[in-house]
């Protein structure tokens, strides 16, 4: 290999944050014109490494060479003079403004130097939108648009940066099988047009799909490099977490099993917008106990309405929702809660946590008479430290003490806070909304254990996915919704990936 | 406990660093304007330890300011933005002066407590305003509390000029509060207000709750992340209005008790800004009680110790705004060490 492939080399870089060490080793070449895919699991350093790449932080030790030539990489500025473009895995973008002024943010199309010039500026947003089929209006604000349709906004981002080394920190992590579909082609249409592009991800499907060659990063070090087309995905999950994963799933068990009585019921429940736009339509099923209900669809179908509505967050307008026997349609969160109710929000950062309180106090925040916490009505703060320590270490939560802030931590282990809390209350009903979003295998794999193993215990745990892969390996039945509607619920030994998808995109299923 | 130590310097260090550099830049500027500079410093910082009267008259400055201090971080830990900590003082004053006036016949064993109830109740229906709005709405609270000072101002003002003003004296002040009901003095301390002593265990109990109940706890939740404090069953918008309650009550109080531990009357100009100094003072603690405490007692030392230097040497007093504004931008301005994560 002459310096001429090579776009990027990377030579010894480690960081140090402190006294943690966030990366030990790594190298790593990136040829012109190639798909390199970056693997490892949280906390393994792969968002340091491209922080580093991306100018955001300087690295302790090693060297960057970017086209034969030593460079520095004092901030994202310089990144970009160097050709870098970087999508981060979290949202940088100004809800309050339109698509078109996201993408042009700090770089808008002048008029006479001077005035930013909006006519053209909206015509390159929609230019670029459609040129690479994301479908987006580039004057709605960023605020209005779905999860997924604001990453492909931050994708764009990039795109429309015309950089030559694009690192996407695991952009498909929120989009759905088809925008990931539709993603991968644009990076297959990237790469046919000479651009190089690092990417972040943990998703083995991905990996085999789109690059050329893959690098294995683990506990900060690079482990292995190889060409996609020589390895498996077992090879690779291997070297990701140093063992051999097992990949859990009710699927092909071949267990029979029996259900109870119904835990959660929900009867034509209705959601209106204050516009008058139905958001949930008239939506009725069942979840028994000891049963993994799944509801499978395209982001911004009324999952996430669905969620809250039964968590209490969002008013419904009609219809009921009885949780163990209880009427609870008009009954506050903690009225839910006493109820049975245990919710795992889809966005951890959001709803989940308040990541800059301790793990300590994430971890009691519903839970302090519980767990016993409380000595003469006052937070005895011997008892609390020991109860997160002792939560910290059933769940495997890493890098946390009880006084961390939980914002510190890595997604993984922030989620496996937010199940801990969830669990402790022993709830008969579990709403898990997107457990494993942005997750990596071996953290992914230890919350679907977490979840089969509730539904063992004879929890009902209704599970809400976009992710197709999940909801077929976890799941008794197969809710699909598309706009608002439950479109069917399917028994797991009928429902097969083509009648779901389908479903999932509006259509009636031929599989009836 | 080292670590907890470690923990406590560290919490510390940074305004302790930022109070010695404004000192020593204070103290160049004063020699540049004066040629006794050292005389100048001594009694900016020190004549309040001169006699006891004037050590009186600094606990009498820091009495308000604490309380108030302790209300806006009930507020603040609340994710309330209260800026109303001087209209809540004076609803608190001129509510204890009205019922301390017109109840005298009473027995002070029931009207010094009716007096007392009547200031925290104004200064906490000050609060609850606000607090309400927000939460049902999302009314700014910036907005509603600033506007409220300016109402409640001229509504005392109102009051004190048109129906309780005392004829015989000068200037816009009220008729004396009954006698019997006058706050004692600080042990040991003639002069001193015993309302001091109520502000210091105050910031105690403010610890405690905000860090030390469950109730306090989520309060604090909500504060942070609203939309997490209610997924996780936390009755959110009650927490807000309860700590919008307690820091408008916090703040009647200290107009109350200096009512009657002090003025023994309203005065219509009897606060120098407590109300913005008192959020100063809170700011600077960040948010924290028993910092706040601290922060209250610098400064009161600070604000009466410009009086003497101004009289004393020929410094003007106004070099106190100037060091105490310095004080705010070297505070928040302090350098972090970078701790992003990647």
């Amino acid at each position: 290999m002459t310096d001429n492939d090579t776009i990027l080399s990377l030579r010894g870089i480690a960081k140090t944050f402190g006294e943690k060490v966030a990366l030990k080793r790594v190298d790593l070449d990136v040829r012109r014109g190639e798909v390199h895919v970056i693997c490892g699991e949280n906390g393994a350093g792969k968002s340091t490494l491209m922080n580093i790449l991306a100018g955001i932080h300087q690295p302790s030790a090693g060297e960057i060479v970017l086209n034969g030539e030593p460079v520095r990489i004092p901030d994202p500025i310089a990144a970009s003079a160097h050709g870098i473009g970087m999508v981060h895995q979290h949202f940088t973008l100004v809800p309050s403004m339109t698509v078109a002024e996201n993408l042009f943010l700090g770089r808008q199309p002048r008029r006479l130097g001077l005035f930013s010039d909006r006519a053209a500026m909206v015509d390159r947003a929609r230019e670029l939108s459609l040129r690479y089929n994301f479908g987006l209006d580039p004057n709605a604000p960023v605020g209005q648009l779905s999860v997924g349709q604001r990453q492909r906004v931050e994708i764009l981002k990039a795109l429309a940066f015309d950089a030559k080394l694009l690192i996407l920190d695991e952009p498909t992590a929120v989009l759905t099988p088809p925008e990931v579909d539709e993603l991968l082609q644009v990076i297959d249409g990237l790469r046919a047009r000479g651009r190089t592009i690092l990417f972040i991800t943990h998703k083995l499907r991905e990996v085999k799909s789109v690059s050329d060659r893959v690098t294995v990063i683990r506990h900060g070090e690079s482990i292995s490099t190889h060409r996609t087309a020589d390895v498996s995905e077992a090879d690779i999950a291997r070297d990701m977490v140093g063992r051999d994963v097992f990949l859990v799933g009710r699927k092909g068990d071949g267990a029979a099993r029996s259900f109870g009585a119904p835990v959660l019921k929900l009867d034509r429940v209705s959601m209106t917008n204050s516009h008058g736009r139905l958001l949930l339509d008239a939506i009725s099923f069942d979840v028994r106990a000891g049963e993994v209900m799944g509801i499978a669809g395209v982001d911004g179908n009324g999952q996430t309405e669905l969620s809250e509505a039964i968590a209490g967050l969002m008013a419904i307008q009609g219809g009921a929702i009885e949780l163990c026997g209880r009427d609870v349609t008009r009954a506050s969160v903690a009225e839910r809660q006493e109820a049975g109710l245990g919710f795992i929000p889809e966005d951890r950062l959001d709803r989940g946590l308040g990541v800059t309180m301790s793990v300590a106090e994430n971890v009691a925040a519903t839970n302090y008479s519980r767990a016993g916490i409380l000595r003469h009505g006052f937070v005895d703060r011997g008892r609390l430290d020991a109860f997160a320590a002792s939560k910290i270490k059933e769940f495997d939560v890493r890098g946390a003490q009880a006084s961390t802030p939980v914002g510190w931590l890595s997604g993984g282990n922030m989620q496996k806070v937010v199940i801990a809390r969830e669990l402790e209350r022993d709830p008969a009903l579990l709403v898990v909304c997107q457990p494993t979003r942005g997750l990596d295998i071996g953290a992914s794999e230890f919350v679907h254990e977490r979840i089969l193993a509730a539904a063992d215990r004879g929890h009902a745990v209704l599970l809400i996915s976009s992710e197709l892969s999940e909801i077929f390996a976890l799941s008794d039945r197969i809710g699909v919704m598309y706009s608002g509607r439950l479109m069917r619920v399917l028994d797991r030994a009928v429902a097969d990936e083509a009648t779901v998808g389908t479903l999932m995109n509006g259509g009636e299923a031929v599989a009836a | 406990m080292n670590e907890a130590a470690r923990s406590f310097l560290r919490a510390i260090g940074a305004p302790l660093g930022a109070i010695a550099l404004t000192m020593a830049l204070g103290f160049l500027l004063v020699a540049s304007i004066t040629d006794e500079p050292v005389q100048a410093y001594r009694d900016l910082l020190f004549a309040n330890f001169d006699s006891l009267g004037n050590f009186a008259l600094f606990l009498n400055r820091a009495t308000p300011l604490t309380l108030i201090a302790l209300g806006v971080i009930f507020s603040f830990r609340a994710g309330v933005f209260n800026v109303g900590g001087e209209g809540q003082l004076y609803a608190g004053a001129i509510a204890a002066t009205v019922v301390g006036v017109f109840f005298a016949d009473l027995p002070a064993v029931i009207l010094l407590p009716l007096a007392v109830a009547a200031g925290i109740a104004a200064g906490a229906f000050l609060g609850w305003i606000p607090g309400v709005l927000k939460v049902r709405l999302a009314v700014d609270e910036v907005v509603t509390t600033l506007m409220l000072n300016t109402i409640v101002l001229l509504f005392t003002s109102y009051l004190v000029n048109q129906v309780i003003r005392d004829t015989s004296a000068y200037g816009a002040v009220s008729r004396m509060v009954a006698k019997s009901i006058w706050l004692p003095p600080m042990p040991g301390v003639p002069g001193a207000t015993s309302g001091f002593l109520v502000a210091v265990v105050l910031a105690l109990v403010t610890w405690v709750v905000l860090f030390r109940t469950e109730w306090g706890a989520q309060l604090r939740a909500a504060g942070i992340n609203l939309r997490f404090a209610n997924a996780v069953g936390v009755p959110a918008n009650r927490r807000i209005i309860s700590a919008m309650l307690v820091a408008g009550g916090l703040a009647g109080l200290a107009g109350a008790l200096y009512v009657l531990g002090i003025g023994h009357r309203f005065e219509q100009n009897f606060s120098p800004a407590y109300g913005l100094v008192g959020l100063t003072c809170a700011l600077l603690a960040r948010i924290h009680p028993i910092g706040a405490l601290a922060t209250a007692l610098f400064y009161a030392m600070m604000l009466n110790g410009a009086a003497y230097m101004q009289i004393s040497t020929d410094v003007p007093r106004s070099l106190v705004n100037l060091l105490t504004g310095l004080l705010v931008l070297l505070m928040t301005a302090r350098l972090r060490k970078s701790g992003l994560r990647g």
